[in-house]
């Protein structure tokens, strides 16, 4: 167990492989009267919770350790998502067929729809992001907007029949790579001087100044790997579901995002992982209840506020989360 | 050659002129007050010097070495003691932005740097106990302490203190006195404050410059200054 203390990476990297090989069983074995307990469509579900888990990390590194407000994260995910669709679609007609053609394909493509959400996030962040106070909600709200409008007027992409025909890389296994790589390269970066430094902005703007941190740069660093980590949210998003519309990443979906982060705990990391996997999968277990569930979601999203206003973690992590502390020499004084 | 050399210094809020030609010269070692009553333009001069000097940003001139403390404390209160300053430590920092995401061997060298210094730091001023606590649950005294601490982790030349005795009793306001005196010598500082507390001023200061009205009334040394008629009359009236 030492060694699982120093390793902090190899400590998370366990922890998804443990809920991997526990769903993994669970899609194979014929528990349920000679059908496995999670069919396709429950595997798809897991798929898509994996890629908010993503989501919802990287816009709490903004929202919740940096203290900033933004609102339009789907607008960057949008970005991604068409962008790596068109690489793979329309530019090089890549099919699954060839799986040594294809995969070195879908993770280019997957990064370059990271990178142009990042330059797209630079562009939108560097402004705004100068400014004290609430002018980075209204800069990311008009952002996410105008991203989906341009999509849906450009035809090369679709417009508002949306992108058909995306070829279907995107596997349970990808998905949970995807995840533990994001979670722990955000999870390092906020354990460091750096992360340090966004909590101190998030704390006291004046005084992180006076401290000798550029906080514009901070601000600036984290919203565009934030969008980064969207885009290419969006890559693997896009092809999970092989179709995409502009309405897939309109203000709704930011929202959607929002509520996951506030209702997991946007000050821990773990809080934005609890909260996109209970919320992504909580409709479907509730299905049961038929249209009563539409009335019980909003219920516990409500009561989840109210009893516990830091969201489900508040400032807990998970230990494979946790970065320890330093072993001190004791030094007598 | 003076450490910090001010002159002519005049600052407006739209039509009130709050501070009009200021002039300062600190030497190194120094330990000088500056003194006035309410809305005299001593935190108007303090903000300038700090956040305000032309073509600097604020971080940039703590980077340069002139650290401070705040009127109203303004610690990083969610983050632990020891954060606090490692926070003020960071425009050091050996590792950059891929170091911070990798983990590399380089991140690890610099937190053990770090977290020695800091805790080093903390022994001083008698916080190590308190290293893994939220500051925002410290106690007053605590909470002044370790924000004068944070500030030197900066590694400045010049400390700026803005009302370090505020709210302190004076068996406290004594215990700052001596700690004013030790940190110009431990730390080889040159200390400017602005202070309410006459006691703590005339006790620590070598020499003090006093405001009112945006002008500089009077200047000297603690006995000139308690004497000084333009003295008595910015702070009692005429004719008291």
């Amino acid at each position: 167990m030492t060694f699982l203390r120093t390793h902090r990476t190899l400590a998370t990297v366990i922890a998804f492989v443990l809920a991997y090989v526990i769903i993994k069983v669970l899609s194979i074995l014929p528990l349920n009267n000679g059908d496995p307990l999670l069919n396709a469509y429950y595997i798809q579900l897991i798929m898509l919770a994996g890629i908010n888990i993503v989501m919802t990390v990287s816009l709490g590194m903004v929202n919740g350790f940096t203290g900033q407000f933004s609102i339009g994260h789907a607008g960057f995910m949008a970005v991604g998502a068409y962008t790596s669709a068109m690489i793979t679609t329309v530019w090089l007609h890549t099919s699954t067929a060839n799986p040594w053609v294809g995969y070195p394909v879908f993770i280019v493509a997957i990064l370059a729809g990271g990178l142009l959400a990042a330059a797209a996030g630079y562009l939108v962040g560097a402004p705004s992001l100068r400014l004290k106070g609430d002018y980075l909600a209204i800069v990311t709200l008009s952002a996410n907007e105008l991203i989906r409008t341009v999509i849906r007027v450009t035809e090369v992409l679709g417009g508002p029949r949306g992108l058909g025909g995306i070829p279907k890389f995107t596997t349970l296994e990808i998905v949970f790579v995807f995840a533990v790589v994001s979670v722990v390269l955000m999870r390092n970066y906020l354990f460091s001087s750096h992360g340090r430094s966004m909590k101190a902005v998030r704390d006291s703007e004046i005084a992180a100044e006076s401290t000798g941190i550029n906080t514009t740069r901070q601000k600036v660093f984290v919203f565009v790997f934030s969008a980064f980590f969207a885009g290419v949210s969006g890559g693997v998003f896009a092809h999970l579901l092989q179709f995409i519309h502009p309405d897939n990443f309109s203000f709704m979906k930011s929202l959607e995002y929002l509520i996951y982060l506030y209702v997991g705990g946007s000050t821990s990391i773990s809080g934005a992982i609890v909260g996109p996997a209970i919320f992504t999968l909580l409709p479907e277990l509730m299905r049961g209840l038929q249209k009563w569930r539409l009335v019980i979601y909003p219920l516990i999203l409500i009561l989840t506020m109210i009893f516990r206003t830091e969201g489900i973690m508040g400032l807990k992590e998970f230990s494979f989360i946790l970065i320890p502390q330093h072993q001190r020499k004791e030094v007598s004084a | 050659m003076a450490l910090l050399d001010v002159q002519h210094l005049t600052q407006f809020f739209g039509g009130l002129r709050a501070v009009s030609d200021f002039n300062i010269q600190l030497e190194q070692g120094e330990i000088v007050g500056l003194i006035g009553t309410n809305g005299a333009g001593k935190t108007t001069v303090f903000n300038v010097i700090t956040q305000n000097i032309v073509g600097r940003k604020t971080y940039q001139i703590t980077q340069a070495g002139i650290a401070r403390t705040f009127q109203n404390i303004r610690l990083f209160s969610k983050s632990s003691v020891i954060d606090n300053i490692k926070i003020a430590y960071h425009f050091r920092m050996s590792y950059g932005n891929t170091d911070a995401f990798l983990h590399t061997r380089k991140y690890w060298q610099g937190e053990q740097l770090v977290d020695d210094y800091a805790i080093d730091l903390l022994r001083l001023f008698h916080l190590e106990g308190h290293a893994e606590d939220v500051s925002g649950s410290l106690p007053y005294g605590a909470q002044r302490r370790l924000e004068i601490a944070r500030a030197l982790a900066t590694k400045p030349k010049l400390l700026i203190l803005d009302e370090p005795a505020a709210g302190m009793n004076p068996a406290e306001a004594d215990e700052l006195m001596e700690m004013i005196h030790w940190l110009r010598d431990k730390f080889d500082l040159t200390i400017l404050l602005i202070e309410h507390q006459m006691r703590v001023v005339m006790g620590v200061c070598e020499r003090i410059k006093v405001m009112d009205f945006g002008e500089t009334i009077c200047e000297g040394v603690p006995e000139y200054i308690r004497n000084d008629p333009r003295v008595c009359e910015a702070y009692l009236g005429k004719g008291a």
